[in-house]
């Protein structure tokens, strides 16, 4: 291993190969002049050129044998201490047997090994998420973005090579020469994807659970057989420490999944009470409520009767507008509840306005209120739930229409900004507008101008909005109208699942910080 | 004389509602349960139905259709204490002429009332 052979015994090297060169030449000549002497008298064995001669040649022809006896000799017999290398690594097996925590091992890995043997790259592979392909739980030397998409996939050639080789270390150039042209391109792709030279496989009983791939950070670095002993010893030490930080990460992975669920169901559990308690309240409230004030409406539209006192008819009056108020809490404590926790599907949001209008029509005598619509061209599907999406747009059209009064316009307008992928709604009324002042408090909840408002249709509507991380608000001026802007950003139905994935995956098995980190060190 | 019919499950309610449509010069039933009704309807069908969605035994929306299915003509407009889109359709789908929320307000329901005889009289 030239890498750790160091100084002094590269000089010993030196003189005992010059001494081995000299026994040689003596030998030769001794025996030569022995035999001249003895059987062949030969004048021209004494000639001095012929002597230089011979022993040139003599001593190129034994250099390279005798360079490759001394360093066998040197790693076998005189000096079979480990290196400084090998030591370290055997430390590092130990001390890798500890730690369970995947991240924290595959780093140390990759630190370690780079570091001792002053590498250009080291990447540690481990299964990934996708059945049979491997993926990089860090790195050293590599840039962030590369560690992001690195992956081998179930059918890399790579990885067929390794479960078939068992423990044998991979060398670019070896394994190029021994395949046909069209494999031998896969295999040096898959090695400079991985910006290696060699892999070392690492296994746990037989079975192919990680790779260490690296290189050198000089080309003519070159490894031999005795090294790739040494490695696949390494290998074998830490495989069975790497098979349980894989079973912890499972281990931990499918723990935060069923808190995840758990804390999920609960507060479906949660919120479906609240949607019983809401609707069993809206029942049982609304038709007392609807005695009282059915029989105070009675008294106050009597026909014929006799003028009421003055002070009793407001009575009245005040009884009917707070029955109507309460009935209206209750109504969006039902909404509000409905609304949460619900399931997300595809859909349209155009759809969506165009129904909430006809709903509004259904219930509300519009007078002489004119709905008018805009809806984009190109409009993508959206991905949530109806009622909430449905509440919005009822909300801000009943404000729209309250503010309103008794005549005037409302204007929706739904479209979609491709450039920065958001679908904006606006609803502007031709009602009196917001003052100033007001505009501040317009989304607080049991803020209302009005005197039979409750205040919350503006809180609610913001809640659902901002649940889909989407923005909202408001331009006005009083005695101009009012503009509601609503914005939702588009996400694709797959963009969420695999944020969520990323999301949840906070000690998964690689960390982008690992591979600047390291590489910074690198520069150091 | 135009008949109504009162159909709800507080007695309560029939009651101010009766009181307040026979000033109003309508012949008014009441009905406290699904069954009740469509015994009333049988008898003697009304022009109009002010139906309670939410009754215990047979509900609402079964006594809608089945109004509808025999008597086609008689109009009926549904009351609910809580609405919901699903409730709206389905009621619309089997017929309902309109669909009012609870607390009431007494002068849009007469409005109402008296629109839907003026379309009976017209047909």
């Amino acid at each position: 291993m030239r890498l750790y052979l160091e100084k002094q015994k590269r000089f010993l090297r030196k003189i005992l190969l010059g001494m081995g060169l000299f026994l040689t030449g003596f030998i030769a000549l001794s025996f030569l002049y022995f035999i001249s002497n003895r059987w062949i008298p030969l004048s021209w064995t004494a000639n001095l050129i012929f002597q230089t001669f011979l022993m040139t040649f003599l001593c190129l022809a034994a250099y390279k044998p005798l360079d490759l006896g001394i360093t066998k000799l040197f790693r076998h017999y005189l000096f079979k201490k480990k290196s400084y290398g090998q030591i370290m690594l055997i430390d590092l097996a130990e001390e890798l047997a500890v730690i369970l925590d995947l991240k924290e091992w595959a780093n140390l890995v990759v630190n370690t090994f780079g570091e001792v043997f002053h590498l250009r790259t080291v990447a540690l592979l481990v299964p990934g998420r996708d059945q049979g392909g491997f993926e990089v739980a860090s790195a050293y030397g590599w840039s962030v973005s590369d560690v992001k998409k690195s992956k081998l996939s179930q059918n890399s050639i790579l990885l067929e090579l390794m479960r078939r080789r068992g423990s044998h270390v991979l060398v670019r150039d070896g394994e190029i020469q021994k395949v046909s042209w069209q494999e031998a391109n896969h295999i040096a792709q898959e090695f400079d994807f991985l910006h290696a030279t060699w892999v070392i496989p690492l296994t746990n009983e037989r079975d192919l659970i990680g790779a260490i791939a690296f290189s050198a950070s000089t080309p003519d670095v070159v490894y031999h057989e005795g090294d790739f002993q040494f490695f696949r010893e390494f290998a074998r030490a830490i495989g069975k420490s790497l098979h349980n930080a894989l079973r912890f990460s499972e281990l931990r992975a499918a723990y935060d999944e069923l808190q995840d669920v758990q804390s999920h169901s609960l507060q479906r559990a949660k919120l479906s009470a609240i949607e019983r308690l809401a609707t069993g309240l809206a029942h049982e409230i609304h038709n007392p409520l609807t005695v009282i004030s059915g029989k105070a409406q009675v008294l106050l539209l009597k026909k014929g009767k006799d003028i009421l006192d003055e002070q009793v008819e407001e009575v009245l009056r005040t009884i009917v507008k707070q029955t109507k108020r309460a009935a209206d809490i209750t109504r969006k404590l039902l909404m509000f509840s409905q609304s949460s926790g619900a399931p997300r599907e595809q859909l349209h949001l155009e759809q969506v306005l165009e129904d909430t209008v006809s709903l509004i029509s259904y219930q509300t005598s519009l007078e002489e209120i004119e709905i008018s619509r805009a809806i984009g061209n190109r409009m993508p599907a959206f991905y949530g739930n109806v009622h909430e999406l449905r509440e919005v747009f009822l909300n801000l059209i009943l404000n729209a229409v309250q503010s309103i009064g008794s005549r005037g316009k409302i204007h929706c307008n739904l479209r979609y900004r491709s450039k920065e992928q958001v679908f904006e709604i606006t609803i502007a009324d031709s009602g009196p507008g917001i003052s100033e002042e007001n505009i501040d408090k317009l989304f607080n909840p049991f803020f209302t101008t009005r005197p039979d408002g409750v205040g919350l249709g503006l809180f609610v509507t913001r809640q659902i909005v901002h649940r889909y991380g989407g923005s909202i608000r408001v331009e006005s001026q009083a005695g101009q109208g009012s503009v509601f802007i609503v914005q939702f950003p588009h996400q694709d139905h797959d963009d969420k699942a695999v944020q969520g994935e990323e999301f949840r995956g906070k000690g998964s098995l690689w960390s982008p910080l690992t591979a600047t980190s390291l590489k910074d060190q690198k520069k150091d | 004389m135009n008949k109504l019919l009162v159909v709800d499950d507080e007695p309560e309610i029939c009651e101010f509602l009766q009181a307040f449509f026979e000033e109003r010069d309508f012949q008014v039933e009441f009905a406290t349960s699904g069954k009740d009704a469509l015994a009333k309807v049988e008898k003697k069908p009304p022009q109009v139905m002010l139906l309670d969605v939410q009754m215990p035994g047979m509900d609402g929306m079964q006594v809608l259709k089945e109004v509808k299915k025999k008597h086609p003509k008689v109009k009926v407009i549904m009351v609910t204490a809580i609405e919901t889109r699903e409730k709206i359709e389905e009621a619309m789908r089997a017929g309902a002429d309109n669909y009012i929320t609870k607390p009431l307000s007494l002068e849009y329901l007469e409005k109402d009332v008296q629109e839907k005889i003026t379309q009976l009289a017209k047909a």
